[in-house]
This record gives structure tokens, C-alpha cells and sequence, in this order.
């Protein structure tokens, strides 16, 4: 959908992306810093996916039942790729939290930088 | 840091739709991701490689060596997991709550089976409901491995689905039952199964067209291609199906 | 058989990564044998790099398509003269993973050995990729696998404060990696091609575009953050002071190097583009020359030996930006090997530095005092890497500065010629200070004046890259001969 001139679906993932950002530099609470990168994360794969969309197209699987136009596969592939990495950086992530939380016993920013 | 926050946020949101604002608008047949590269794939895509899912075609086939390392990935989380420190040290036998809210001591109901197991309390609907579901769920998971190539899904899609089905399970059966889905001494087995195969079906693709992850391409050696295919496909969802088991096994405390 | 070797490329990536994926199999019930495999596939992959390096030095820059599918339609794996830098970053690991065989004693419990050098093994298959690839979304994968071992490794020895410092890392670093896989859809949507080549060509032929300009942009903040380079280093201190020594070695040394070979993929990218290069080079100059001042100026004030190599480390890096900025021959000939030179420095002082802290059990100058007097080989490496770092000839850091400071008068930007000399003067304060408490210092630690030299498995990877110093400072200029034909293609293109 376009209006005045800006893409609106690309303008939604970047300021999807922005809300990441925010929760991941605003908040104290590192957990809800993660789920901010997991926002910008889906923000990115978004982006991505709809710029391999075609208007009224189908699914790039080549059956008795679709025809062209076709979206683009790459995307597909690139998002879903994106994703195994965005779990693996998200598991990590919440691994060292459970480290911080059993030695500091917090797990607020505010709290942990008063700490020596 | 609230106010850096909101400042770094406008000047990035205000860059980007000012980069984004100059793309070619979305869904049109005639942008540039859809000719080049895309196009090719789409064309010749079920010749060269005898699948009609073209995503597939694309992880499998044409970008081989992508999946290859995003299956590494998803190892070196499990392996990133396993080498920090266990726990807080107050790892134990999983505690156990029954329904009445009075706690039991978790060895003389080791072998009954009720919402009692679980290590947090759980209500006797959600008990059953995943009970009843959860061969029903595996199944899905087998078809959508199995029909990768065909219909949407695949190897990733598969373990995911037998990952989600896995924390299911520990969450209602109690850790330690859902721990003995995944035999200890094959952990390290099961793990190494998507980088493994996949070099070795790699090697065996370089043997056979001298092309790393090359798929001999006569129409002959269909069954060859075939095979090459499911064995990664395999490899991809068992090896991510047990990481992603033993990664939530791993998070304890 | 010369004819062969190309299609090895391939496996100079993969053999360590399935090799990270046996380790957990091979170490069952002996935890020992997990570093000696580990330290087996890693001199395999340095015989496969050496092959392809010799197959460079005779043929000329090659490529292979991954799966026989022609780029840009499958993935193009391509060997350069700048992809050789592979052959001494193997190498360099060939050295790390013995050192860690008796580190990791007093350092891991031994179920935990496996994975260690697993995750080792996996940082040298991510790094080994992300060198020799010519496709856009195959970088950012690789990428990730650096990342997410990097991350983990710096956090396996400690508790807390070590986790702390991983998350820091971890949460910029995945804003960078999406930096990258943003700009990566964006260059997509615009070229419809991942291919690094094909996609500077269609950015070339389509002119200026905000878009491509956006998705430059966002590469450039991305690796600047890998890189560490000034005003993103933050993270970078805390992690390589905390991580086990082995480990700093190899983030110092070889993974920050990502942030730079992404920057010189983004140069490639952008030339022809219409992009604003000057903005590039200008921003480069500038941070490079703050952070060779800041790294050094903040070092002298570290007591923690780590600490201080790794203020070290920003500065190095404003360095090899700083000849990547000036985009001259000499700066651009004197960064790129200053890459290779400082790798192998760092290396050297923060295995020496481990050994030391690993015997003495002490990590602040205050307290190693006179630590040269029990441990005077180990020592002696150390001051051989200090003196190298500095830049003193006749040894290899000497070579590098000096031709960065040459192409900063070259093109005409004398100021930063004189950054160079700040930097230098900081430099050598701060080691100064460093070798005075080890040499002209009494031992006031019980510990210290009881020491002893390391086992012999962390003494000679060691003793040996200290001699490669001094040597590759005489013959420093086979590197630079080395890369020089790239560099001048590279300018060729940029159009000086």
C-alpha cells in the first residue's frame, strides 16, 4: 500500500524495527532487552519477506494448484535461515542471563551496574 | 538513558524510510528481486532439481552451503549452551506439586503417570489435551519432513515442530520423563547429525560431479539425487530437533 | 594435480566445522583426546590452506561454485590475495589449541573440555568463511557462527561477571549482525542478486540510490562494531580482559579482524555505486586516528595486564582503519598487513601473558613485578611481542606503521601522520611501563618470586611466535609484496 509516495508495509518493518531498538536500549530488564532484539529480528525477516511478495501472486511451490505469477524464494530461504540464527542467538542470550541471574542475582541493569 | 534511547530511535527510524522510502514498490512482478536470480529459479528450478517446492530447491540445492552453516549455527548455540557453567547449583530431581497444592516426594510417584509430575503446576485439561495431541503432533512434524519438497516444510519446520513438542511435554510430564526421550549416551550423536551428514552427503556430491554438494544431474540418477535430498533433510531435523531439546534441557535454573 | 586444489576450497571451511561436530563424539569418556583432535583437523585445514595459498601464488586469484551451480546462482566461494590471510589465521590456531591443553586444567572442569575446543574449532570454520566467500547472505551466516562462538567463548570460564560481559557483547553484536542481514535484504530487493561481484555491478549501473546508500551505511555501523572501532569499542575491553587467555588471543587477534574485512567488502561494494566514498574514507580517517589515541592513551592507565593488551587492540585496530581510510597504496599496503602483523603479535603477548597469569595466578602489573627474574623465557616473549607492537624495527609491527604513516603523507593528510606518532609515543609508555614492573622490579608476591616456567605444551606455541615476530620482521616484506597487486586492483577500481 502505498501512501503519499512511502511504501506503507516497508514503513511498518522499519518502525517495527525501531520499537526493538527502543526496548533494547531502554529497558533495565535484560530479559526484556532480548525480546527486544527478537523484535528487530522479526522486523528484519518482515522486511525481507515482503519484498518478495508479488500483488495477488502464490507460494513458490510449483503444484497442480498455483500458478504465476510466484513469489520470490530467495526471502523464503534468507528468512528462514534468519530464523535458526535469531533462535540460536536468542538461546545463548537467555543462557547468560540464567549466569548472571544465579551469580548476581538480579537481572535489572540498574541494579547490576551499582554492583561492583 | 531513556532519552538517548527515544533520540538513537528517531534518528535511525528517520534514516531508514529514507533509505526504504527510494525501494521499488512491494508486489510488483516486475521489480528487480523478481527477474536475475529469482526468475531462474522459478523457471528451471523443477528440471534442475526435481522438487516443486522451490524454497526447498533453494536451501538444498542451489544454496547448499547456506543451510549448511545455518545447521552449524544451531549446533554452536547447543554447544555455546552446554560449555557455560551448569545452573545455579540448585539443579534437582523436579519438583513436584499435585493438584491439592501439597507437595510429594518425587521417587514414590517415579512411575505414575499424572498432572502430579510436573515440575510446575498444571491443570489436568492442559494434561490431557497434550497427551492426546502429542502422537498426533509428531506425526505432523514426520509429514512435514517427509513432504518437504512438495508442500511447504521441511527440514527446520519439522525439528521445530518436534522442538515445540518436546518442551510440551517436559512441561507437563516433568523434565526428567521428557529427558529420557533423548537417551543420554546419544546426545552427542543425534547433535552432530546436520553438520555430519551434511558434509558427507557434500563429499559424496563431490565425488560424483566433482562440485562440492553437487547433485549428479542425469535423469538416471534420480534415485541418487533422491536420496542425497532426504538424507538432509533427515539429518536437519533430527539434529535440530534434539538440539533444540537439549537446549531447553540445558537452561536450568 | 595443481589443477585440483580449487575445488579444496570448500573444504577449508567445512573440515573444522564438521570437525566442531565431532569433538563432543571423539572426547567421550576422555576428555584429553578432544584437544588433540582438535588440534589435528586444525593442521589439516593449515595444509589445505597452504595448498590453496601455493595454487594462489602460481595461478592468480580463483573461485569455485558451490554445488556446480554458476554464480550468481549458487554460491561463489573466492580465493583473492587477500583471502590468503586464511593460511596464517589457521596457522595462528595451530598454536592457540596446544596452549590450551594445559590452560584449561585449572581453568574448565574437563566435561567441559569438549565443548570448549568444539566452540574453538567453530570460530575457525565461521572465520575461515567469512574470508573466502563471495556472497552477500553466505557472509552474514558465516558471520553469526563467529559470533555465537565468540560469545560463548568469552563467557565459559567465568561466573557472573564473565556472563555479564558476554551479554554486553552479545547484545551489540546482534544489533550489528542485523544491521548486516538488513542491508543484505536491502541490496537484494534493489539488485535481485546476493552474489558480491553482481551486486556491485548492478549497483554501479543503476546510479546513486538512498536505498543503496542506506544499506552501505548499514554495513559500515555493522563492522564497525565488529571491529570495535571508536565510538562502538565498548564492548570489547571487558570481554577480551575476562575471557580465559586462549580465547583473548584468538578475539584479539583474529575475530575483531571480521569487523575489517567486512569494511573492505563494503569498499568493494561501494565502488562505482555512486555512494559518497569520501564520506567513507573521511569517517574512517577520522575514527581510526581517535581510536589509534584513545586505545593507546587509555592502555597506560590499565593495571590488568589483559586490560591493557586489549586497549591495545582498539588502537591496532584505529590503525589498520586509518590506512584503510587514506585509501592510498602505501596505507592501504601497510593496513592490510598490519591485519596479518598484529594478529600474530597479539597472539603472542596474550598467550605470554596467559602463561604468566596461569603460573603466578596474578593479572595486575603491581602484583607480577619482577616476574621476569622466575619466568625470564616466557618474559623474554613478551617483551619481544611488546617491542614489536610499538613498532621498533627490526620487528614486523615496525613495517606496517611505517607504511601507514607513508601513505598518510602520500595522500596529502600529513594530520594524520601525526595521530600515528602520538599513538606510537602512548604506545611505547605504557609497554615501557609493563616490562619495567616485570624486569627492574622486586617480586613482592610470594607466588611471583616462586614461579616457574609453563609446561612445555604452553611454552613453546609461545616461544615460537616470538621468533615469528622478530622473523617476519626481517622478511617483512614478503607480505607486503604479497598483497601489493590486490591493493592496486582495488585502487584501480576505486578509480586512483
Amino acid at each position: 500500500m502505498v501512501l503519499f509516495g512511502l511504501d506503507l508495509d516497508y514503513a511498518a518493518c522499519v518502525v517495527l524495527f525501531c520499537l526493538g531498538l527502543y526496548m533494547l536500549v531502554a529497558k533495565s530488564n535484560l530479559i526484556k532487552k532480548v525480546l527486544g532484539l527478537n523484535v528487530m529480528e522479526t522486523a528484519v525477516f518482515a522486511f525481507i519477506v515482503t519484498a518478495g511478495m508479488v500483488e495477488g501472486g502464490d507460494p513458490p511451490i510449483l503444484v497442480a494448484g498455483t500458478s504465476p505469477p510466484y513469489a520470490s524464494p530467495i526471502p523464503h530461504a534468507m528468512v528462514l535461515t534468519g530464523i535458526v540464527v535469531a533462535v540460536s542467538v536468542t538461546a545463548v542470550a537467555l543462557a547468560l542471563i540464567v549466569q548472571i541471574h544465579a551469580h548476581y542475582g538480579t537481572i535489572e541493569v540498574d541494579e547490576l551496574k551499582e554492583l561492583p | 538513558m531513556r532519552w538517548l534511547g527515544i533520540a538513537l530511535v528517531f534518528v535511525a527510524a528517520a534514516t531508514m524510510i529514507a533509505g526504504v522510502a527510494d525501494l521499488p514498490v512491494h508486489g510488483t512482478p516486475d521489480a528487480p528481486i523478481h527477474r536475475h536470480v529469482g526468475a531462474r529459479y522459478l523457471e528451471h528450478g523443477v528440471a534442475e532439481t526435481g522438487m516443486r517446492n522451490m524454497v526447498t530447491a533453494v536451501l538444498l540445492v542451489y544454496r547448499g552451503f547456506d543451510t549448511f552453516l545455518e545447521v552449524v549455527v544451531i549446533f554452536t548455540a547447543l554447544v555455546a549452551v552446554l560449555a557455560l557453567p551448569r545452573g545455579a547449583g540448585k539443579a534437582g530431581p523436579a519438583r513436584v506439586v499435585s493438584p491439592s497444592g501439597s507437595t510429594a516426594a518425587a521417587t514414590s510417584d517415579a512411575d505414575a503417570v499424572g498432572p502430579q509430575q510436573a515440575d510446575v503446576p498444571v491443570s489436568p485439561v492442559v494434561f490431557f489435551v497434550v497427551r492426546l495431541l502429542a502422537p498426533f503432533i509428531a506425526i505432523f512434524a514426520l509429514a512435514s519432513l517427509y513432504r518437504g519438497h512438495i508442500t511447504p516444510g521441511g527440514g527446520f519446520q519439522s525439528a521445530a515442530i518436534f522442538g515445540a513438542l518436546f518442551i510440551a511435554l517436559a512441561l507437563v510430564f516433568g523434565r526428567e520423563r521428557a529427558a529420557r526421550l533423548v537417551p543420554v549416551p546419544a546426545r552427542v550423536w543425534l547433535q552432530a547429525l546436520g553438520p555430519v551428514l551434511f558434509a558427507l552427503v557434500a563429499f559424496v556430491g563431490w565425488c560424483l560431479t566433482g562440485a562440492f554438494l553437487g547433485y549428479p544431474a542425469d535423469a538416471a540418477a534420480h534415485a541418487v539425487r533422491e536420496a542425497m535430498v532426504v538424507t538432509l533433510e533427515v539429518g536437519i531435523a533430527v539434529g535440530g530437533a534434539v538440539i533444540l531439546a537439549q537446549l531447553f534441557m540445558a537452561m536450568e535454573g | 594435480m595443481s589443477a585440483a586444489w580449487p575445488t579444496l576450497l570448500p573444504w577449508l571451511v567445512v573440515l573444522p566445522l564438521a570437525g566442531a561436530a565431532l569433538v563432543p563424539i571423539v572426547a567421550v569418556g576422555q576428555p584429553r583426546r578432544a584437544g588433540r583432535f582438535t588440534l589435528f583437523v586444525v593442521l589439516l585445514t593449515v595444509v589445505v590452506a597452504a595448498g590453496l595459498v601455493w595454487h594462489l601464488s602460481l595461478t592468480g586469484p580463483f573461485s569455485v561454485s558451490l554445488g556446480g551451480w554458476a554464480a550468481p546462482y549458487g554460491i561463489e566461494l573466492r580465493f583473492d590475495r587477500f583471502a590468503a590471510w586464511t593460511l596464517p589465521l589457521a596457522g595462528l590456531f595451530a598454536f592457540v589449541v596446544p596452549f590450551a591443553w594445559r590452560y584449561l586444567d585449572g581453568t574448565l572442569p574437563p566435561e567441559r573440555w569438549a565443548v570448549f575446543y568444539a566452540l574453538l574449532l567453530l570460530n575457525l570454520g565461521g572465520l575461515l568463511g567469512f574470508s573466502v566467500t563471495a556472497d552477500l547472505f553466505n557472509l552474514f551466516v558465516a558471520m553469526e557462527v563467529v559470533s555465537l562462538s565468540s560469545y560463548a567463548l568469552v563467557a565459559v570460564a567465568g561466573r557472573g561477571v564473565a556472563a555479564w560481559a558476554a551479554l554486553k557483547y552479545l547484545l551489540l553484536g546482534a544489533v550489528s549482525s542485523l544491521l548486516v542481514l538488513f542491508a543484505v535484504g536491502l541490496l537484494f530487493t534493489l539488485t535481485g542478486s546476493l552474489n558480491l561481484l553482481d551486486v556491485t555491478i548492478r549497483l554501479a549501473a543503476g546510479g546513486p540510490s538512498p536505498a543503496a546508500n542506506l544499506a552501505l551505511a548499514s554495513l559500515t555501523v555493522a563492522f564497525m562494531v565488529k571491529a570495535a572501532l571508536f565510538p562502538l569499542h565498548v564492548w570489547l575491553p571487558d570481554a577480551h580482559a575476562i575471557a580465559p587467555s586462549p580465547v583473548s588471543a584468538v578475539l584479539s587477534g583474529l575475530v575483531v579482524k571480521v569487523g575489517i574485512v567486512g569494511l573492505l567488502r563494503v569498499l568493494e561494494l561501494a565502488v562505482g555505486s555512486g555512494a559518497p566514498l569520501e564520506v567513507f574514507n573521511q569517517v574512517l580517517m577520522l575514527l581510526g586516528a581517535i581510536a589509534i589515541v584513545m586505545g593507546a592513551f587509555l592502555a597506560i592507565f590499565q593495571n590488568d595486564i589483559k586490560l591493557m593488551l586489549a586497549y591495545s587492540t582498539i588502537s591496532n585496530i584505529g590503525y589498520i582503519v586509518l590506512g584503510l581510510g587514506l585509501a592510498s597504496p602505501f596505507a592501504l599496503i601497510g593496513g592490510s598487513v598490519h591485519v596479518f602483523n598484529h594478529a600474530l603479535i597479539k597472539v603472542t603477548l596474550f598467550l605470554a601473558a596467559g602463561a604468566i597469569i596461569h603460573q603466578t595466578g596474578f593479572r595486575t602489573l603491581s602484583d607480577l613485578r619482577g616476574v621476569a627474574r622466575v619466568m625470564p623465557q616466557t618474559s623474554a616473549a613478551m617483551a619481544i611481542g611488546a617491542v614489536s607492537i610499538v613498532g621498533l624495527p627490526p620487528t614486523a609491527g615496525f613495517v606496517c606503521k611505517w607504511y601507514i604513516a607513508l601513505g598518510a603523507f602520500e595522500a596529502g593528510q600529513g594530520g594524520y601522520g601525526f595521530a600515528l606518532v602520538f599513538g606510537a609515543l602512548f604506545i611505547f609508555v605504557y609497554y615501557v611501563r609493563m616490562l619495567n614492573a616485570f624486569y627492574f622490579q622486586q617480586p613482592v608476591r610470594p607466588e611471583v618470586a616462586a614461579a616457574r616456567e609453563p609446561p612445555w605444551s604452553m611454552r613453546g606455541p609461545v616461544l615460537v611466535l616470538a621468533a615469528l615476530c622478530l622473523i617476519m620482521g626481517i622478511l617483512g616484506g614478503i607480505p607486503l609484496t604479497f598483497v601489493e597487486p590486490a591493493v592496486s586492483d582495488l585502487l584501480l577500481s576505486m578509480g586512483r
